[in-house]
């Protein structure tokens, strides 16, 4: 049998749409359109895009329009809000008591990245769930990161020196481009132009410069770790800025830990076994769904997604 | 599905789905014959059509595009004609679906140019659609008043409904509103 092509199967869904159209809609017709349903995967694809075609002629209503606000509309715009207005005052009310002299506070929900342009002309740009604390003052411009990761292009300015706090690591920057990320036992910093030079709060005595390109890592016990890293190593540890997971040959496991920071419905690998799996890609950081099925596709393992809180990949381990 | 959900998922995919499908169509046909891109896309309705809910979709429009590019990867690596390098530079055209100012306007369907395409239609076609949807009279309730029988109101309307389904695929809906402007411009 040969595969029927998708402009007839699209004729024989007009047809039924202009059926379903008319008001003396019979049990007969019902099943003759279950029938035709189950005779090829395609076909509910074509009905469907039929009737919403065939609705697109349909006036514009205010009250359809409300209709339309459905419930992840009104979620998305509820977390809009809470950025742009209140939710930023609340959590600056709260972290601004932790700064010295106060300063402004941002903060990002999961899955949300920002860019901020600070009053000096430098702009940080703000992963997922991060906070932040900036404080400008006419001899220094201190920045705090409480919590995750924010990437900064410092405008120049010699007179005061711009320098970044992440636990015990500091970072000090005139006119440059970097990084700093907060992890468990330290703070990461990635410097993607200029130069830098870092410590850690209370051994000041021992400072190091990180040019363009470098990767260090600033222990809490003050060990300073430098890596050489490729530009292009660069490039992707940052494509988070432009909405982005890039991989090159890495881990699933460190992949799916990537995507957990960035989305409240999590992925889970069911089976150990395929933890160490290397993957290549680009990926939208808010798309786990779409990464989990490009999984599926490359490993050749199954993926589950009944489940909204989180997608499992792989076939769970007996 | 129910009629009731039934009709909420077309209404969603008409908002929100439906204004962006030429780009990913474009998009597709880079990589694929036009064959192929009919067949990818009429599979991704038939995902929409699927799923359980539509709740958790924030951008409708880029899932739209990762399931079509998934099952174009899919139909490629079965016909085993692009090698694995392509699927990197597959990945990376999401680029191209970013959301930007101009897009996001792109994306809203301007009444002014379904109106236009209706105009577009043959004389008792163009009277039937209008009366269907803009009077909102029943198909019944225009074979009275226009003397025909009911089967001729349904036949037009199938052929309204494959002018407009026509007219999301090919762009013609555009094409349209560009010639109306056109028009506007000469008056």
């Amino acid at each position: 049998m040969t595969r029927r092509r998708a402009s007839d199967i699209d004729i024989e869904a007009a047809r039924h749409v202009a059926r379903m159209d008319r008001d003396d809609w019979s049990d007969a017709q019902e099943r003759e359109l279950r029938d035709w349903l189950a005779r090829d995967p395609r076909h509910s694809g074509a009905l469907l895009r039929a009737q919403a075609a065939w609705m697109t002629f349909d006036p514009p209503r205010p009250a359809q329009a409300a209709q339309f606000d459905t419930p992840e509309r009104r979620k998305w715009l509820s977390r809009r809000n809470l950025l742009a207005g209140g939710g930023a005052a609340i959590a600056a009310s709260f972290a601004g008591a932790l700064m010295l002299g106060g300063g402004t506070s941002y903060a990002t929900s999961v899955g949300e990245i920002r860019r901020v342009p600070l009053a000096d002309g430098s702009i940080a740009a703000i992963n997922t769930a991060s906070t932040i604390e900036v404080k400008l003052d006419d001899a220094a411009r201190h920045v705090r990161v409480e919590q995750g990761e924010a990437w900064f292009q410092v405008a120049k300015d010699k007179q005061r020196p711009f320098v970044v706090a992440a636990g015990r690591a500091r970072v000090r920057a005139v006119g440059t481009a970097f990084s700093v990320r907060r992890r468990a036992g330290g703070a990461d910093v990635l410097v993607t132009e200029g130069e830098v030079e870092v410590w850690a709060d209370g051994a000041e005595g021992h400072r190091v410069r990180l040019r363009a390109g470098a990767r260090g890592f600033i222990a809490d016990d003050a060990a300073i770790v430098q890596q050489p890293a490729a530009p292009s190593a660069i490039d992707r540890a940052l494509a988070w800025r432009s909405g982005k997971v890039d991989l090159a040959g890495d881990r699933l496991d460190s992949a799916v830990a990537e995507f957990n920071r960035y989305n409240q419905r999590r992925l889970a690998i069911a089976d150990p076994a395929i933890a160490g799996e290397r993957l290549d890609g680009v990926f939208r950081t808010d798309d786990p769904e779409g990464f989990a099925q490009a999984v599926r596709i490359t490993l050749g393992v199954p993926v589950d997604l009944s489940d909204p809180a989180q997608i499992r990949i792989g076939s769970p381990a007996r | 599905m129910n009629v009731e959900r039934w009709r909420r998922r077309a209404a969603w995919v008409t908002e929100h789905v439906i204004p962006h499908e030429r780009a990913v169509r474009a998009w597709l046909a880079r990589h694929a014959s036009q064959e192929d891109v009919d067949d990818v896309i009429q599979e991704s309705y038939s995902r929409c059509a699927a799923l359980e809910s539509v709740d958790h979709i924030d951008r409708p429009d880029a899932y739209f595009f990762s399931i079509a590019r998934n099952l174009l990867v899919q139909r490629l690596r079965r016909a085993r004609i692009v090698p694995i390098e392509a699927f990197a530079e597959i990945d990376a055209y999401q680029d191209d679906l970013r959301p930007s100012p101009e897009r996001e306007a792109g994306g809203r369907i301007d009444y002014g140019r379904m109106l236009a395409l209706i105009d577009s239609l043959p004389e008792r076609r163009r009277r039937i659609v209008r009366m269907r949807k803009i009077e909102g009279l029943s198909q019944r309730e225009i074979a009275e008043r226009l003397g025909v029988s009911e089967s001729i109101v349904e036949n037009e309307i199938f052929r309204g409904v494959q002018a407009v389904q026509r007219a999301w695929r090919d762009g013609e809906a555009e094409a349209e509103a560009r010639m109306n402007d056109d028009r506007e411009q000469r008056t």
